[in-house]
């Protein structure tokens, strides 16, 4: 295996061209690593172009191969994309936050990927390059190609970055997730909202919870259901009910039974749509 | 950074913060452990091991495996006489003879150049099966018609026992309240960090000598001999720095010692093999899972008039140490309190699944979390505070147990209080749960072998004026070597830092059982403290004999630099010369009396025994049955204590295992093949889910352990699983009966759901 490290943008594309076939993109390799190793590993986390963390034109560019930490400890996003913070604060342990990254988060597809949860809920894009130098850009959430997999070829694309619109003066949003123990855990369910609220209304909700689907899941009638609706406690009550009524779940012998799955997923999006209105709420 | 021993001799707090020299090369990263051992010419030996629950070996073809260059020998069962071995019953053999009985059990092995050969080659053997029905749930295995594991054990029962004493049949009519329930545990790690790691060495002039971290290093020596067929004075072992034991290297992995044996025989050169983390949760021996059906009866004032326990314990494939962790899970809580009727019955039976053996505590934790739960539901139903319940009921000094334990120090009453007190029993927050859990332990066993009831050390006055002491009591990170270095110098007179513990070479180590049972510093120590105090009496003739006019030893002065102290190192060079060779030498053998222990088990099995009450305090979550671990209250009768900060450490160390056990751990299994083997699934607790515990020890004494002192190791881990259990039912209501106590049975329990 050879391990090669791009110092700039042009010679990862170069390196990308230069061996087809043979070579994936790698970043904090946290999860490539436990699965194979290519022949040829192009590590980019040293390009400008997937470590920057700014805002441009009114959005967040985050870079692709920023880790879990610096993600966490940025206090832009804690303030105004709070369920992203929540999210990549609570991944795995210091250890594999301190390596692991936000494109390999989405890119390694894993049902409950808790950064990739926030980053549906909030909305946001994707920028990949590909060979010939050019640019695209996808919703996160049409990512998904199936378990554990993303229409991206990590072997002829470079994810560059992530771009998610900050939450207005009225909108809020929280993550929040469920394990065995406190750190070190996969979740039994996962679940991050994004809320806008006006006059004591949602005008909107972006509501996500996993596993459920291989990608994160958007619960898309309630969502539909929650527009105009009340920030009350009865609309919470609501939220538990029928997002449990929403989805199916499975079972899993490590975890849970799919009966207190399917209750976790009520409690949850309950927590983060009130956890997010509280949000939108103190702001103003 | 540590204090050096002269900074802590001058603040006199030796017998407080002292720590052997063990523990700071571990903190420094520079301990040497058995999985890093090196040596010129080791080859590597890798098992191939059977993918099936049960299964007939048609054939084993390993020529394919023999060409592959850099391999230097294939082994099967037909380099071992096809006769089982076992440390209690007798039902494992290290490769199998036809037939496989787990997935993991061990079916031919090689030794190669490097790890990675070694791996191909056992992938290389061709074995041929024909499946076998199997059979995964002891009350299946029990079931008439049911497939059989070992033919000398018809009805896959390894081991049982009936046990009656009093009328409980009677007591139970005469009761004004009968409480009963039924406990499930699984199966148990010791997840030890290292896992287990050997280096056998053969050479025609020496013997075999095997290079692993042991507990027990003579009992396994014991049986490898006895397998190998070579005589005890030829197999030794030579022990490096254990990463972690907690009972599960008593005897390690009897198979991958005798295997690497048999490679290194074989091949003439040294050869290494461990467990990687997978096979030692596939093919190591975890505590068994156990069923417990408990029945007690009481009057109306609290007063226990009877027991009745029917318990299951399963087995796994083959017994290892699972007999007598049976036998303590049946018996040793009778001993809790006073219970003058008792009947029980417990079968360890055989399934297709890894075989099982011992943890921290030989399964007195297991039967802590049922039969102390059980305690408070007596508590609940006649309305009689639980606390009030176990002091009315609870063994006290001079008592003898309905086992026949004799009790000659127990300050199990304020234990209880003082747990109660410190948690707030009085004054409790409301929301907030709350659960007491008391325990008795032994501290080793002089009924174990009859014949060997004790410990010896070895004193010796070395040419320098130092002293080493000779034992075969081992440290683990337990801090016995602490505890034997003070208890040393204080029979010695002379400041610790002249003591140096020796115990890692059976070759020049005195015979011990090692560390099991809380034996080290009560046993051992006792015997530490006979063999001190022997030399310091031979150093003290001798000095009269020399015509020294100084004859007191005492902290700090041994090269007679204060006039009337003794030069030793002049001392030991005078009987040097004039023995042509020989030092002084302390031999201490503490023999404890023979005991009255009978045939059915009754009588007195240890030379005392300790005592612990634990309190938590918990929260839970009514919307998920997430459980907040608020504090332990670990209160212990332990004697007095000989070195503070060890015996923190055994509390912090062992609560925390108890908390693994009751919340977070045990064996997942699907249709025989372990569901979690590894740490992502087999979850222990991080740092982040252990609550605040709060230690105290009632010093009392003891007339039999040295200074005063009983063990504390493993009953340490034993009360936290009741008193959470406890906390538990106190908040929501009801009790969680198996473990691990999760949320979602928490949940499942207040929500009303049937199981699914
Ligand atoms: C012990 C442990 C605990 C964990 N706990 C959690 C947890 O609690 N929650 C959770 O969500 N995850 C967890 N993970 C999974 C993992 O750490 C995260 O998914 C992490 O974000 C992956 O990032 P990475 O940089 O290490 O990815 P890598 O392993 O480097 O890559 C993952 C995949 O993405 C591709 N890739 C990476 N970056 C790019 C890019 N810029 N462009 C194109 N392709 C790319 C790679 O080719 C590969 O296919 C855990 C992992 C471990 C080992």
């Amino acid at each position: 295996m050879s391990y090669l490290k791009a110092l700039n943008l042009r010679q990862a594309v170069a390196l990308l061209r230069g061996n087809p076939g043979r070579i994936r993109v790698v970043a904090g390799a946290t999860d490539l690593s436990l699965q194979e190793m290519p022949q040829v590993a192009l590590d980019i986390t040293a390009l400008p172009e997937t470590t920057g963390l700014e805002t441009a034109d009114g959005f967040f560019s985050l870079g692709a191969a920023l880790t879990h930490s610096e993600i966490a400890n940025s206090h832009p996003v804690r303030h105004k994309a709070t369920a992203l913070t929540e999210a990549c604060a609570s991944i795995g342990s210091p250890q594999i936050r301190n390596v692991g990254t936000l494109g390999g988060n989405v890119i390694n597809a894993a049902p409950a990927a808790d950064a990739a949860v926030a980053l549906v809920a909030l909305g946001a894009g994707a920028v990949m390059i590909n060979l010939e130098g050019k640019t695209r850009e996808e919703a996160v959430e049409d990512l998904y190609a199936g378990f554990n997999q993303t229409i991206i070829d990590s072997g002829s694309e470079i994810m560059l970055k992530l771009v998610i619109r900050p939450c207005a003066a009225n909108e809020g949003s929280s993550f929040e997730r469920f394990a065995s123990r406190k750190a070190l855990a996969l979740p039994m369910v996962n679940g991050a909202a994004r809320v806008e609220v006006v006059d004591g209304f949602f005008r909107s909700v972006r509501l996500v919870l996993a596993p459920i689907n291989p990608a994160p899941t958007r619960l898309l009638n309630l969502e539909e259901k929650l527009q105009g609706a009340p920030v009350t406690e009865e609309t919470y009550k609501k939220i538990e009910t029928e997002a449990a009524a929403e989805v199916e779940v499975r079972a899993s012998l490590l975890r849970c039974t799919a009966q207190y799955r399917s209750h976790l997923i009520g409690v949850l999006a309950a927590r983060v749509v009130r956890k997010a209105a509280e949000r939108a709420l103190e702001r103003k | 950074m540590p204090k050096d021993l002269e900074t802590l001799t001058r603040e006199k707090k030796v017998e407080t913060d002292f720590q052997s020299s063990e523990v700071w090369a571990k903190v420094a990263g520079k301990a040497v452990y058995g999985i890093d051992l090196i040596l010129p010419g080791m080859l590597y030996g890798k098992i191939l091991r059977s993918p099936h629950p049960h299964a007939r070996i048609k054939s084993i073809d390993t020529s394919a495996a023999e060409s592959i260059s850099g391999v230097r020998t294939v082994i099967t069962a037909e380099n071992f006489s096809c006769k089982p071995y076992g440390i209690v019953v007798d039902d494992e053999l290290p490769l199998a003879c036809g037939r496989v009985r787990y997935i993991g059990d061990e079916v031919a092995a090689v030794a190669a150049v490097d790890w990675k050969t070694a791996e191909e080659a056992a992938k290389a053997i061709k074995v041929e099966y024909e499946v076998l029905p199997s059979v995964f749930k002891p009350e299946e295995a029990l079931a008439e018609g049911s497939p059989q594991l070992h033919e000398d054990f018809p009805g896959n029962v390894a081991w049982q026992r009936d046990l009656e004493r009093g009328d409980a049949d009677a007591a139970f009519g005469d009761a004004d309240l009968v409480v009963e329930s039924a406990f499930s545990i699984p199966a148990i790690h010791a997840a030890y960090l290292e896992p287990i790691a050997c280096v056998a060495v053969n050479d025609n002039y020496t013997g075999l000598t095997l290079h692993t971290a042991l507990q027990s290093p003579d009992s396994v020596r014991t049986i490898v001999a006895k397998v190998l067929e070579m005589p005890l004075s030829r197999v030794r072992v030579v022990g490096p720095v254990m990463g972690g034991g907690f009972g599960g290297k008593v005897y390690g992995n009897l198979n991958l010692y005798i295997i690497s044996s048999m490679l290194a025989i074989k091949t003439g050169s040294p050869v290494k093999m461990l467990l990687t983390r997978e096979e030692e949760f596939i093919a190591g021996r975890p505590m068994i899972a156990a069923e417990i059906k408990l029945k007690m009866a009481l009057c109306r004032d609290g007063t226990i008039l009877a027991r009745e326990s029917d318990i299951i314990t399963d087995n796994g494939a083959y017994s290892a140490q699972a007999p007598w962790v049976s036998k303590t899970i049946s018996e040793r809580n009778d001993s809790v309190y006073r219970i003058p009727n008792i009947k029980t019955r417990v079968r360890l039976v055989y399934t297709n699944k890894v075989p099982t053996g011992q943890y921290r505590s030989y399964g007195n934790q297991a039967a802590n979390f049922a039969t102390e739960s059980l305690i408070d539901m007596a508590a609940k139903k006649l309305g009689i505070d639980p606390l009030q319940l176990r002091l009315l009921n609870c063994t006290r000094k001079g008592d003898l147990t309905v086992h026949g334990l004799q009790i000659k120090s127990c300050a199990l009453a304020d234990c209880l209080q003082a747990a109660a007190d410190e948690i707030g029993w009085e004054k409790k927050i409301r929301g907030r749960g709350y659960g007491l859990s008391a325990a008795i332990h032994a501290n080793g066993s002089i009924v174990f072998d009859k014949n060997f009831r004790g410990a010896s050390a070895l004193a010796r006055l070395e040419l320098d004026g130092r002293v080493t002491i000779f034992t075969g009591e081992q440290d683990y990170g337990q801090g016995a070597h602490t505890a034997f270095t003070i208890i040393a110098a204080r029979a010695l007179g002379l400041p610790p830092g002249l003591v140096t513990i020796q115990s890692r070479d059976t070759l020049i180590s005195p015979f011990s059982l090692g560390a099991l049972a809380m034996r080290q510093t009560t046993i051992g120590g006792r015997a530490v403290q006979l063999a001190a105090e022997k030399l310091r009496e031979k150093i003290e003739i001798t000095a009269v004999e020399a015509g020294s006019e100084s004859t007191g030893l005492r902290e700090g002065a041994v090269n007679g630099s204060s006039a009337n102290l003794i030069d030793l190192a002049a001392l030991a060079r005078y009987y040097h010369g004039k023995t042509s060779g020989l030092n002084l030498v302390g031999e201490g053998k503490y023999v404890p009396e023979e005991s009255d222990y009978d045939e059915s088990g009754y009588g007195n099995i240890s030379v005392t025994y300790s005592f612990a009450a634990h309190a938590a305090e918990v929260e839970i979550d009514r919307t998920t049955g997430e459980l907040t671990l608020h504090r332990i209250v670990a209160v212990h009768d332990s004697g007095r204590i000989i070195n503070l900060l060890s015996a923190i450490g055994q509390v912090y160390g062992g609560v925390t295992q108890g908390l693994g056990m009751s919340c977070y751990e045990g064996y997942l299994f699907e249709a025989g093949r372990v569901a979690n083997s590894t740490f992502a699934d087999y979850k222990i607790p991080t740092s982040l889910d252990v609550p605040v515990i709060d230690y105290q020890f009632v010093e009392r004494g003891d007339p039999e352990g040295p200074y005063g002192s009983k063990g504390l190791g493993e009953i340490v881990m034993v009360p936290v699983l009741g008193a959470i259990a406890n906390a538990v039912a106190d908040a929501a209501g009801d009790w969680v009966t198996d473990l691990p106590i999760t949320a979602e049975k928490i949940y499942q329990l207040m929500a009303g759901w049937e199981c699914e």
